[in-house]
């Protein structure tokens, strides 16, 4: 006993010491909720290696965005200048020259090539093969090796179907060392090693990989893509709870936290001066997805008809009106959030609607909700709740489990609806089944979010064919939405097709395929002792290799 | 009978249950397969985005197999494990064996720092209410620990991390080893594992500490306890001479029950305390649907408490020649 006592003490005196740890290099911590799956970006699904790749792999072009415009705005990387040719239906890469891999090799337009031709490749099946979709086909067939033409070693050329907005965006892909990848076959590339020992291009190196503990990056100094990051190292520490997150930063032994809750950023904000929170208007929104058409005919033999409670617009805006957005949106975020109407992002300035916006969609009007479920004849039972043909209008809502928000939004939606005699039960569902059955339109209902891409294109969610975009979840299905989305989707300049993202937002508004709740700021929590960064609509790390300390290493706050 | 004898003995009780332990894996194992192809979504569908097109999925889908008949997956499978193949992680794409062999040892260490801090509270525990019969002390030490025994590992973590992490500052609150350390010493790792193990370790302390103190009990009044009392000897030295070795083989026998709820504690503990272990492993594999990772921790997880239960079992036949003769 005495033995283990003497152990115990030993080690927190040894803590108490240790911890204190004061450094003057130029070091960043920041803490992650999951690990990094792999360091190849033909593959690599989770956020914290999405931007460690984007930080090892720099594509041709950066991206900044224009809050103002609300446009994404492209920059130089790989690509030192680039050039609009053959009527816009390509652009003519001049690339940087000089630039090296990490094992020595120089970076040349065979690599842009090669790296396009594994995203195109159906037997590598990389997470990013949308991007080449639009790529110049020959004979109707799509050959990658002609459609990115090698001019010279410094030059490469992308030629498209036809000019549309993403051009520059699908181009900007993170390109791959050709030499490494060539003798790997397409079919292997997925388990092999080169996966966890990258040879990169980008301001930073990888240093180690602890797995499900810390990724340290280093810079460097080798790079012209485009310049070696000002920190000797960026350190990714997993940190799986998020209590332990947000203490951790407290007392800082990591310098930046994203996806903060509104509490804590209120906390942080107030009691702790070394921290600066930032609260980006965010890409993320929370909504009822309303089953628009019958489940069982649907999963049983694809068949779509009206579902028997949501198949109506009218109900679905009843159903809409019933809900206080806006009391939900300014209990639950205050200021980091505001309430949605439509799928597209207040982000996009140029194609928000604004006047809708000026409402905030369908005002809470709990009488005009009730008139409108009457109008449909739904009426009160002897229990309070509505009935129509002997069906009663009650169901449940689906929530995915281990989210806080949405377990208390949808106790309150549940009362709000109760109050227009609509009975709603809620049931907690782990993720993978949520989001399996959910896919299968097994679900009358359910509450969930979707974050919107970086460019307008949000053919994905609501274009009417539910076998080809499934993801369609509520299964609307509007013909003039597809023509919308379709020619939006071939215009050179996207800002060019603001009156139809103005008529999209209308009939969604109109028809209500779901009720969207709010649009959720992402809020970062930052040790002032960091200076440089950029953090965003593009994320947390976006243009890390810029960041720089202003003082000592992360524990020295933490010395007692 | 003769250290010869005794040898064989040992030997025959222990093929008995290693004959015993691979029907047992082998059922494990067959549940798991069929129980986790229930769940809705696959590993192919969950991660990707609206973006991504379906032939992707497809082509992922293809790649694994997950496409074929369920008793064809299951029958490659079980042979491809038979060989050694655990096949290939979904979510960590490497192989289910190199995971394992990264994370298992992370966990085997801080399942033998929870046993070991079990073991010394609950002999600590017992210590004390030996010595202060019918005391007050006693009596709240052992109904203490009925209270103790009830409340989740999980919760008890949080409490700790609140109080000597965050509240007193001494010691962190997650991961194995300080961020961004050049140098990974041994007092490092100690700092980062007395909150888990504690956290884990004080249920199954406080079932042990009432499992020995029954023994004990019984033992108080028993006549060579009351010889040696006459001869004068310190209660300290009765119960180091006379009472842990009478309770050691039953003692042993409840650390062996004790190993697979000590295992049941790490899932949740690791995860609280981002201790990068099999608890955690297991949970982000079930989270993800990446089977082979799923088939292989499970298979991992029933050998540790296989083995921790054998092992215990032949210290218990060790010690007590009873228990071999009876198996």
């Amino acid at each position: 006993m005495r033995i283990l006592a003497s152990v115990l003490l030993s080690c927190m005196l040894v803590s108490c010491s240790g911890r204190d740890r004061t450094t003057d290099m130029q070091e960043v911590v920041v803490a992650v909720e999951g690990d990094v799956d792999t360091f190849n970006p033909l593959f690599a699904e989770e956020i914290t290696a999405g931007e460690i790749n984007d930080l090892l792999f720099p594509g041709l072009v950066g991206s900044d965005f224009d809050e103002t415009t609300g446009k994404l705005e492209y920059t130089p990387l790989l690509a030192r200048s680039w050039e609009f040719i053959n009527d816009g239906r390509g652009v003519l890469f001049h690339l940087v020259t000089g630039s090296l891999w990490s094992d020595g090799k120089p970076v040349t337009a065979r690599d842009v090539q090669h790296s396009y031709i594994l995203y195109a490749d159906h037997e590598v099946g990389s997470i990013r093969q949308s991007a080449v979709s639009e790529l110049r086909r020959t004979a109707g067939h799509l050959d990658v090796a002609r459609s990115v033409e090698v001019w010279n070693d410094s030059t490469v050329i992308f030629h498209f179907e036809h000019p549309y907005p993403g051009q520059l965006f699908d181009a900007g892909l993170p390109i791959l060392p050709a030499h490494v990848f060539t003798p790997i076959a397409p079919a292997e590339l997925r388990t092999h090693a080169i996966n966890r020992i990258p040879v990169s291009s980008g301001p930073f190196l990888l240093a180690s990989w602890q797995p499900m503990q810390e990724v340290i990056l280093t810079t460097n100094p080798a790079c012209r893509i485009p310049a070696p990051a000002r920190l000797q190292r960026l350190v990714f520490k997993v940190v799986t709870d998020y209590r332990s997150r947000v203490q951790q930063l407290k007392s800082g032994e990591v310098d930046i936290v994203s996806g903060l809750r509104p509490e804590d950023a209120g906390q942080l904000d107030a009691e702790a001066p070394h921290i600066r929170v930032i609260s980006t208007a965010g890409r993320d929104y929370d909504f009822i997805g309303w089953n628009n058409i019958d489940p069982d005919a649907y999963t049983s033999n694809k068949a779509v008809i009206p579902h028997r409670l949501f198949g109506s617009a009218t109900v679905r805006r009843a159903l809409t009106m019933a809900i206080d957005r806006q009391e939900l949106t300014s209990a639950y975020l205050g200021d980091h959030g505001q309430v949605a109407f439509g799928g597209v992002s207040p982000l996009f300035r140029w194609a928000y609607h604004d006047s809708l916006a000026a409402t905030g969609g369908l005002p809470f009007d709990r009488r005009r909700a009730q008139a409108l479920l009457e109008q449909e004849g739904w009426r009160p039972g002897n229990d309070g709740v509505r009935a129509r043909n002997g069906v009663r209008f009650e169901f449940t809502l689906k929530v995915p489990a281990g989210n806080q928000l949405r377990s208390v939004v949808a106790t309150a939606v549940q009362q709000y609806l109760k109050d227009v005699g609509v009975r709603m039960k809620i049931e907690m569902v782990e993720r993978g089944t949520f989001w399996g059955e959910v896919m299968e339109r097994k679900y009358d209902a359910w509450l969930a979010g979707f974050s919107v891409p970086l460019q307008m294109q949000l053919e994905d969610l609501w274009r009417s064919d539910l076998e080809a975009y499934p993801f369609n979840l509520t299964g609307f299905r509007n013909s003039r939405v597809d023509t919308i989305l379709a020619a939006t989707r071939r215009l050179a300049d996207e800002t060019a097709g603001r009156s139809l993202w103005r008529e999209f937002q209308l009939i969604v508004h109109h028809e209500q395929p779901c009720t969207f709740l709010f649009w959720i700021n992402n809020i970062v929590g930052m040790n002032t002792r960091v200076g440089g960064t950029d953090i965003g609509v593009l994320g947390t790390t976006h243009r890390a290799w810029e960041w720089h300390v202003n003082g000592r290493g992360p524990k020295a706050i933490a010395a007692r | 009978m003769t250290p010869v004898g005794t040898a064989s003995a040992l030997a025959r009780f222990a093929a008995a249950r290693i004959l015993l332990a691979i029907p047992t894996l082998f059922g494990l194992a067959t549940i798991v397969f069929f129980l986790s192809r229930l769940f809705p979504g696959d590993p192919a569908t969950l991660h990707l985005a609206p973006s991504v097109p379906p032939a992707v999925a497809e082509s992922i889908r293809t790649q694994f197999g997950l496409d074929r008949p369920l008793a064809e997956q299951y029958f490659s499978w079980l042979w491809a494990v038979l060989r050694g193949d655990f096949g290939f992680s979904f979510s960590h794409h490497v192989g289910v064996r190199e995971v394992l062999v990264r994370t298992f040892p992370n966990t085997l260490l801080l399942g033998l720092a929870t046993l070991a801090v079990e073991i010394a509270i609950a002999i600590a525990l017992v210590y004390v209410a030996f010595i202060r019969p019918g005391k007050p002390v006693e009596r709240l030490l052992m109904n203490g620990t009925l209270v103790v025994y009830a409340l989740p590992s999980f919760w008890i973590g949080i409490l700790l991390i609140a109080t000597f992490a965050y509240g007193l500052g001494l010691l962190p609150s997650s991961q194995m080893y300080t961020s961004a350390s050049a140098e990974r010493s041994i007092g490092d790792l100690l700092q980062h594992l007395i909150l888990p193990a504690t956290a884990i370790a004080l249920p199954g302390a406080a079932a042990l500490a009432r499992y020995l103190q029954s023994g004990s009990t019984s033992l108080l009044h028993s006549d060579h306890l009351v010889a040696a009392r006459s001869m004068g000897l310190s209660e300290g030295r009765i119960f180091r001479s006379y009472v842990l070795p009478n309770a050691a083989a039953s003692f042993v026998g409840a650390i062996g029950v004790e190993i697979g709820v000590l295992f049941a504690g790490v899932v949740t503990t690791e995860v609280l305390f981002s201790w990068p272990g099999m608890g955690r492993l297991t949970v982000s594999a079930i989270l993800a649907r990446d089977y082979p990772l799923i088939l292989g921790c499970t298979l991992l997880a029933g050998a540790v408490v296989v083995v921790g239960n054998l092992v215990a079992d032949l210290i218990a036949a060790f010690i007590d020649p009873r228990i071999r003769t009876r198996s």
